[in-house]
């Protein structure tokens, strides 16, 4: 919680504002998104029926690196990388294939990868950036904001830019001035969309 | 004779003394569980003979508590089959009854969530009937939980349990028609009920479940049934071979008022209702035999005293 700057839940029945509270939280935490967002309002009104949340994300500006998930040990005519983190593993070897070819690359076991006659300098090949956090931040705060709308919230407009989300979800057509009601959200936040 | 439900709990070494036991008392042992080297027997067993029971099963390390949801079906009514209900509330609701002796079984609505949009088709309305008590797990806004109740209550016969997020004073305001149970502050959340104070919700719906059908087999005492579900369930296992066969967890599933036979009806109803049971005396004669909503199971409906005026 203490890593989000502004987080309000308002709902007319106060009752159902503090469970969507937890439930919120729950879910960011549970898709590691907590640290990415800024600042997060969210307005449910069940009369009407709509869902709103609008938000500010965090500038993510890491990439991942070769370096940053395996240490690589040169021997005399191969490289061995001792892997720590599999999550890029796949896009990492990706990459090897593309530029030693397959069958100079070989993974005898989950941790371990070998470069065969890799004309390469390990320092060099330290930095080679195998993937970008923030490219799928967009899509998984949308599966997660999904997980949080009422189940029966099926039409739903979203909106990424510039680091700021909205997120509109009702069971009826939305709103022409939906556009006007979320501007007001972002004005709680002391934001503008 | 009164038979009352309760689990045992023990290891699998000597566990069939306390079986034959149970059968010997007249008892019924319900369903039995072996996970590894444990035994857990869900059983009825006469009320008298509970501390016999304890005694016998001392020196084996077997443990005899009540089980007050032995021998009946639990309908527990989720919205969806989507990551909104499930795994939580939906399956922490429907394992922990099962904990207790209770048979449950999930039932997901079609157009279950939405409060424009939901409903109840012919086939969820008749599945819900075939139980003894269905839970309806609501949301959190009472808007909404208002505005459903009446079109999923519709048709529903069997007494029913509610929880939904606001406390139960809104609920018993709110719920229209009025039903026989309600717990608050159970609503959707997407957390593990693993804390103490999540617990004790979970033991106040078990609560709330044994209470509505406390009253459930009161009512049944009153005018008795012709014969025992129970011993309905080990004359279907002497008698009908097949279903030994059969790979369910419950090929026989209790009932307060009947039994599920998971038998296909059309091969096995005819051979249902012949059936004897006693002194010329056969199923068809003292038992409704249709077939269930759920799959292409059997359900025996055993008929009460006033209607047959036999009772065996």
């Amino acid at each position: 919680m203490l890593a989000v700057e502004y987080f309000e839940v308002e709902c007319p029945e106060p009752v159902g504002a503090g469970y969507y509270k937890q439930i919120t939280n729950d879910v960011l935490l549970d898709h590691n998104l907590l640290k990415v967002i800024e600042k997060i309002h969210i307005y449910i009104d069940p009369k009407i029926p709509v869902f709103i949340a609008v938000g500010v994300l965090k500038p993510i500006t890491t990439v991942v690196r070769v370096g940053d998930i395996a240490n690589i040990n040169p021997q005399d005519s191969k490289m061995t990388l001792v892997i720590t983190d599999e999550t890029y593993l796949a896009s990492m070897l990706k990459i090897f294939w593309e530029r030693f070819g397959k069958d100079k690359v070989e993974q005898p076991d989950r941790f371990t990868v070998v470069l065969y006659d890799a004309r390469a300098d390990p320092r060099e090949l330290e930095q080679v950036v195998i993937g970008h956090p923030g490219e799928s931040v967009n899509r998984d705060l949308i599966y997660a904001l999904r997980c949080v709308a009422p189940e029966g919230f099926r039409l739903r407009s979203e909106r990424f830019e510039n680091g700021k989300f909205s997120f509109v979800a009702s069971e009826n057509t939305l709103a022409e001035d939906i556009d006007e009601l979320v501007k007001a959200k972002f004005a709680l936040m002391g934001e503008t969309p | 004779m009164t038979l009352v439900p309760v689990t045992y709990k023990g290891g699998i070494y000597q566990h069939d003394i306390v079986i034959d036991l149970i059968e010997d008392l007249g008892g019924y042992v319900v369903q039995k569980h072996v996970l590894a080297q444990e035994v857990v027997l869900q059983c009825f067993v006469p009320k008298d003979d509970i501390e016999l029971i304890r005694e016998i099963s001392r020196p084996i390390f077997g443990e005899v508590t009540d089980s007050p949801l032995v021998g009946t079906e639990i309908a527990i009514v989720s919205m969806s089959l989507e990551i909104h209900h499930l795994p939580h509330p939906s399956c922490d609701i429907a394992e922990y009854v099962r904990r207790i002796g209770a048979k449950s079984n999930m039932v997901s609505l079609a157009r279950g969530p939405g409060k424009r949009i939901t409903g109840l088709n012919d086939e969820e309305r008749d599945v819900i009937n075939e139980h003894d008590i269905a839970v309806y797990l609501m949301g959190n806004f009472e808007t909404c939980i208002e505005h459903k109740m009446p079109i999923l209550l519709r048709g529903i016969e069997v007494p029913v349990v509610v929880c939904g997020g606001p406390d139960k004073e809104t609920l018993v305001r709110i719920v229209d028609p009025p039903v026989e149970g309600y717990v608050g502050g159970v609503g959707r959340f997407m957390r593990r009920t693993k804390e103490a104070d999540q617990l004790d919700k979970l033991d106040e719906i078990i609560a709330e479940i044994t209470r509505v059908l406390e009253k459930k087999r009161e009512d049944i005492a009153k005018d008795p049934l012709s014969v025992s579900p129970a011993r309905l369930m080990n004359l279907i296992r002497e008698k009908i071979p097949a279903i030994l066969d059969v790979t369910s967890p419950t090929p026989l599933t209790v009932q307060m008022a009947g039994l599920r036979v998971k038998l296909p009806y059309d091969t096995f109803a005819p051979e249902l209702r012949r059936m004897e049971i006693e002194d010329g005396i056969t199923l068809g004669d003292v038992a409704e035999i249709v077939p269930s909503r759920m799959r292409d199971y059997i359900l025996v409906k055993v008929l009460p005293f006033s209607e047959t005026n036999t009772v065996i």
